[in-house]
Order: C-alpha cells, then sequence, then structure tokens
C-alpha cells in the first residue's frame, strides 16, 4: 500500500516537472569533466576536471594564487569554448594575464553587472543560455546561487567562483554557506611561499586541499607553483596562439625555481 | 583538396522499412515488373536489380517480392536524413540505402561516425557497412567492401580504386554514370579496371564516351567529381494538442502550452532549427480560432524559451469560449540559429542563445555592462592602457 503510494507520488512528479526532476541514482548521468589543462587540479578534482554543468569554488587568503589558477583555467577555457563569460562586478579583471597565457580574448566577454544583484542575473541567465565557462569575480547574492546551480546543470556550463576576501574574512569555514552548499567542487589554496627571484616576485608556491567534492573523495592535496607572467606583452607574443604553462605541481617543496621563458622579457 | 567523407551502405529503403524482411531472400518489384533492389540473403542467390521478376524466380523461388511505396520510402529517407544531421555539416541519404555524412570539419570525426553507426542500425535495423575517404564515390565503393558494422578507411585513394573493375563505374553505383551500353564499350576497348580506365584520362575517354566517360575517368583517378546533394531540414513545424472536454482553466493551458512546447522544440532539435516566427492558436468553442504571432529576434529552440513566449501570450490571454484545441506552431524555421547542435564542442552551439542573453542583459543594465576585450597598447606598463574593453558591438 505504501509502495502504492509512493509509485503514484513518482508518478505525479514525472508528470508535473518532468522525468529529470526525479530519478534513481544508479540512473543519474555521469558526471562531465573537463580537463582544465592543469594536471593536478584535473586529479584534485576526482573525475579529471572541473565538473560540467556544476558550480566549483577556488578560495584561498589574498595572495594565496587562487585567482592567477581560475585565469590559467579562463585561458584554457576560451580556447575550447565559443563563449567564455568573466562576471566582474568590481572593474578588476584585467586580461592581460589571460592573454599573457595565449588566451583567445575572441572568445571572451567581461560583464560588469552595477549591482550585486544584476551580478546574480547575469550569471544565471548566461550560465542558462549555455555559455561555455563562467568565472565568476564578484560575491554573487544568496538568492542567486540555487538558480545558477541549476541552470548550470541544465545547460553544461562550467561555472568557477573566486571565493573574494570578504568571504576569506571569516577565518574557519570562510566560504558563505550557500556558496558551500551551491558548490559541487571546492578548492582551497593555502599560500607556503613567496617564489622570488631576485627581489622581483616571479610567483607563489601554494598548497591546493579539496575540501569540497561531491563527485569523488575529498580531502586530497597537491602543491603547486603558479607562476605570474611577467613584463608587457613583446611583438613576438604574436605568434600562433598556445597555452603557456603557468602552473606546475612541484612534487618536493625545494625544487628550483622553474622559469618562464616568455616571462624573461 | 577534399575533406573525408563517410558512407554508411544499409540496404534499399524499400527493403528497410519492411522490418519483416531482415533475414529474408526479398525482392523489391519496379513498376516495369523488374528488380529494383534484393536483399542481401536475395543476392546471394544471384539476384541482381534489373533483372525480370522471372530471372528473379528462377534463382530464389522463395524469395518474397514487394511492390514499392516512394511516399514511405522517402520519408524513411528524411527521417534518416534528419538524424544524421547533427553529426555532419552536409548529409545526403539515398534511396538505394547509401548515406553520407562530408565529415570536413567535424571536430571528432571517430564520435561521429560511431554515432552515425547507431542511428543506421536503429532506422534500418540492420548494422551498416561502412566506408571512410576522401570523396563519396571512394566512400561507397569502400562501404560496399567492408563487412556489416565494419568501416574500411581508404588513405591512397588512387591505390584502392585501381583495382576494382569497371563494372564499378556503372549506373547501379552511381546513377547517372555509365549504362551497360558505355561498360560493355570500354570492356571492349580492353579497359577492365579503374586503373585502366584511369590511366587514359578524362579527355580521351570523353572523346570516346562522351561526357559520362570524363565522369567517369575522374572518378577512376580519384579525383570525385560529383558532390554530395545537402539534405536541408523542413522549413516549418507545429504541435496540437486537442483538449475534450474543452478548457477554461488558465493552469491548465499553460500545462499543456509547456508538453506541447517540449514537444516543439525536440523537433526543432531534431531539424537543427529554430524558430524565427511563433503562433500560438486556440480553438474555442463555437466560434474562430484567436491566434497570436510573433517574429523574435533570435531563433527559439528549447522548450525554455519557446515555452517563455507563449505563456507570456497565455497569461494575459482572455479566449472568448472554452478552448477546444492548442497549437503552437514554428512558421518559419532559421537555419542559421543553434543548427547542428552537436557539431560544435564546447556548448558552441549555444552562442545565439548567449548573444541573445548578453542582449537582454545590455539592454537592461547599459551598454558599458557587457564588454568585449580588444587589445590597445599591449606593450605598456600600465595595465588600464593595454586593452579596451569596448562596450559589445562596438569598435
Amino acid at each position: 500500500m505504501q509502495e502504492e503510494r509512493l509509485r503514484s507520488a513518482i508518478g505525479a512528479i514525472h508528470v508535473r516537472f518532468g522525468s529529470h526532476a526525479l530519478a534513481q541514482a544508479n540512473r543519474l548521468p555521469p558526471s562531465r569533466p573537463w580537463p582544465t589543462g592543469q594536471p593536478a587540479v584535473d586529479r584534485l578534482s576526482g573525475i579529471g576536471g572541473l565538473p560540467r554543468g556544476r558550480v566549483s569554488v577556488l578560495q584561498g587568503a589574498p595572495g594565496s594564487g587562487k585567482l592567477s589558477l581560475a585565469l590559467a583555467m579562463l585561458a584554457q577555457a576560451t580556447l575550447e569554448h565559443a563563449r567564455t563569460v568573466v562576471i566582474d562586478g568590481h572593474g578588476g579583471f584585467d586580461p592581460w594575464i589571460p592573454d599573457r597565457l595565449g588566451a583567445d580574448l575572441g572568445a571572451l566577454t567581461v560583464v560588469r553587472p552595477p549591482t550585486p544583484t544584476a551580478a546574480g542575473e547575469a550569471a544565471v541567465a548566461l550560465a542558462r543560455a549555455g555559455a561555455g565557462f563562467e568565472l565568476v569575480l564578484e560575491a554573487l547574492p544568496e538568492a542567486a546561487l540555487s538558480p545558477l546551480e541549476s541552470a548550470a546543470s541544465r545547460s553544461g556550463c562550467l561555472v568557477v567562483v573566486v571565493a573574494g576576501a570578504q568571504a576569506w574574512a571569516g577565518g574557519a569555514n570562510m566560504e558563505p554557506r550557500a556558496l558551500a552548499h551551491a558548490s559541487s567542487l571546492t578548492l582551497q589554496l593555502e599560500r607556503l611561499e613567496w617564489r622570488r627571484r631576485r627581489d622581483l616576485v616571479m610567483g607563489v608556491l601554494t598548497l591546493v586541499r579539496c575540501v569540497k567534492n561531491k563527485l569523488a573523495a575529498p580531502g586530497a592535496e597537491a602543491k603547486l607553483e603558479v607562476r605570474y607572467p611577467l613584463g608587457p606583452r613583446q611583438p613576438a607574443d604574436e605568434a600562433p596562439r598556445e597555452l603557456r604553462p603557468a602552473v606546475a605541481e612541484i612534487s618536493q617543496p625545494e625544487v628550483e625555481l622553474c622559469t618562464d621563458e616568455s616571462a624573461a622579457g | 583538396m577534399h575533406g573525408r567523407v563517410c558512407c554508411g551502405l544499409v540496404p534499399h529503403l524499400e527493403l528497410a522499412r519492411r522490418p519483416e524482411l531482415i533475414g529474408r531472400p526479398a525482392v523489391v518489384r519496379r513498376d516495369d515488373g523488374r528488380v529494383l533492389a534484393a536483399s542481401p540473403e536475395a543476392a546471394a542467390s544471384g539476384i541482381r536489380p534489373g533483372h525480370t521478376l522471372r530471372q528473379a524466380e528462377a534463382l530464389s523461388p522463395t524469395a518474397a517480392i514487394v511492390g514499392t511505396d516512394p511516399v514511405a520510402t522517402s520519408r524513411l529517407a528524411e527521417r534518416i536524413a534528419a538524424q544524421l544531421y547533427d553529426l555532419a555539416p552536409v548529409v545526403e541519404v539515398r534511396l538505394d540505402g547509401c548515406a553520407w555524412l562530408d565529415l570536413t570539419g567535424v571536430p571528432h570525426p571517430g564520435r561521429a561516425i560511431g554515432e552515425a553507426r547507431r542511428r543506421l542500425r536503429e532506422a534500418a535495423g540492420v548494422e551498416p557497412r561502412l566506408g571512410l575517404a576522401p570523396g563519396p564515390f571512394a566512400a561507397a565503393r569502400a562501404a560496399a567492401r567492408a563487412r556489416p558494422g565494419r568501416l574500411i578507411r581508404v588513405e591512397d585513394v588512387r591505390a584502392f580504386l585501381d583495382r576494382l573493375p569497371v563494372a564499378e563505374l556503372g549506373r547501379g553505383a552511381w546513377p547517372g554514370l555509365l549504362d551497360a551500353e558505355l561498360l560493355e564499350r570500354l570492356d571492349l576497348l580492353g579497359l577492365r579496371t579503374l586503373g585502366a580506365v584511369g590511366a587514359l584520362g578524362p579527355r580521351q575517354l570523353e572523346s570516346q564516351l562522351g561526357r559520362a566517360g570524363r565522369t567517369a575517368a575522374l572518378l577512376a583517378r580519384g579525383e570525385e567529381p560529383l558532390s554530395l546533394t545537402p539534405w536541408r531540414p523542413l522549413t516549418v513545424t507545429g504541435a496540437r494538442c486537442q483538449l475534450e472536454p474543452p478548457v477554461e482553466d488558465r493552469e491548465a493551458l499553460l500545462f499543456v502550452a509547456r508538453r506541447l512546447c517540449g514537444d516543439l522544440a525536440g523537433e526543432l532539435g531534431l531539424r537543427g532549427a529554430g524558430a524565427r516566427r511563433l503562433a500560438v492558436r486556440l480553438g474555442v468553442e463555437g466560434g474562430s480560432p484567436e491566434e497570436r504571432e510573433s517574429v523574435v529576434r533570435h531563433p527559439l529552440s528549447s522548450a525554455a524559451e519557446l515555452f517563455g513566449l507563449a505563456s507570456s501570450w497565455l497569461r494575459e490571454w482572455r479566449p472568448a469560449a472554452p478552448v477546444t484545441e492548442v497549437t503552437i506552431e514554428a512558421p518559419e524555421l532559421e537555419p542559421a540559429g543553434r543548427r547542428q547542435l552537436r557539431l560544435w564542442v564546447g556548448g558552441d552551439g549555444s552562442a545565439e542563445e548567449v548573444e541573445a542573453a548578453l542582449e537582454r542583459l545590455q539592454e537592461r543594465h547599459g551598454g558599458e555592462t557587457i564588454l568585449a576585450v580588444r587589445p590597445a597598447l599591449v606593450t605598456s606598463p600600465l595595465p588600464r592602457q593595454r586593452y579596451a574593453l569596448c562596450a559589445r558591438g562596438g569598435r
């Protein structure tokens, strides 16, 4: 009798909201990873890349390398997707780093919404429309996160949120609860040391830890050396575009500084 | 310079549309009383297209003889073409069971071929034979030599064709090619392989056999003078639902409209098209139908987009009487919008939708909200001078 009622309720949900609204766990579609071009990050995710159709979060204190890592992913995404979007409410996004990393700027659109509410609206609308990759550099309002999750899930859009300083300021468990809930994969970055050459900061050695993962076991960690591209773009950079390494995995912290030839100018 | 063309061979569509004949000797009878097509089992008995029915009966007395139904067969060809259309930019399906996909520019040709094989198998009920070559003629010849479910890939087309007999240039292989008389003349000239025909050259063969001779010589050389005739989807489609008893409740109408939009979106997806115009028609009890129609700026193709527009009308609509029928039509389809989605990787197929979303955001929040990046003084040490963030659409 109880089973009959349960079946009837399931049938009603299917009729009203469609078969996708309720499905057995073994019939759910497998997660589709997007290789970020950073093997260490792909390995941390447990599925071989960032999950498509999900929200991924990079969080960490200022200077931990989360934005550089996100921009390296953005550069890779511009080469693979027709439309990549940066939601940049504060106006701090500089296309220089992605360009130095070999990004195709023609595939990049920068959205600078006037208010956080508008940022949330833009993030949801573009994820729903099927933007290939969406990088959010803005603290989105809590109300936008659930629609963003749902819109990304339907379109397969990759959403990467860089949890900013406000989120970090809270100390332990720094990210707002709503963002933590919406995230399928959260990578926390912790700066171990600056990488310097003479007096110049060349990059940062950072520890990346997977603190949340809905698709595989969390807890994996890796040491990455995030290298900052230095110097203005040179005419020689007009050579055919290919992605330049911005992040290298470090197995031993005492490794010598990786020199980036493109940065030498 | 040729790209890569894949050919999938299934039995003649007159046979393919009759699943009960699979595995049995069967022939399709032409109006003039000759054999149009023979199943593989009948062909194994020696029956060939062009034989008289008497000959066919003599060769295989148990073979089933069926007539033609051009309308049903064309419909099957349309359906197969529509199913293959999102795998390659150019698709042609012929009634004799040849389906071509021009894979030039397709990012993952291997996946497209695998998917084409699956869809052909579902449509025809048998495993297709597959050939991959620089052009359609060589691909079809390769497919004819492949085992069911297998692919023959031709890298050196000249070497592949050289060994084939001249009968491959007959009309059975490709419409408009050499007829039996011309093939016999080639035989009399001592030209028995495509290699020999190709070596003779197009000008010499044209002087002997006319234009068909020139085409035959070029084909024999692997130069592929014949191009595919691309299939194009229909330009109108719609979905309809009759309501019994008639409905007055707006929520019920919206529920029906949502389902119809889902059906219509599925149809549009199959055709790789978007609706340029959308019309909603309500049949009302005892009165003439009421209709609303609108031209949309960007083609609508997903259920959500279609329902977004249709529901905005239905929410304000005050029908004169209870509604007996709901029709949602796309009277004008736009092939350029969201067409052939799976051809593109990384969600590129939805670029038009993203453009539309960006435009809406721009209208709502002002021109400086959506910005494109353009290099300016890229060698400048000042970050703000290196790139110009221009309003979308501006220069």
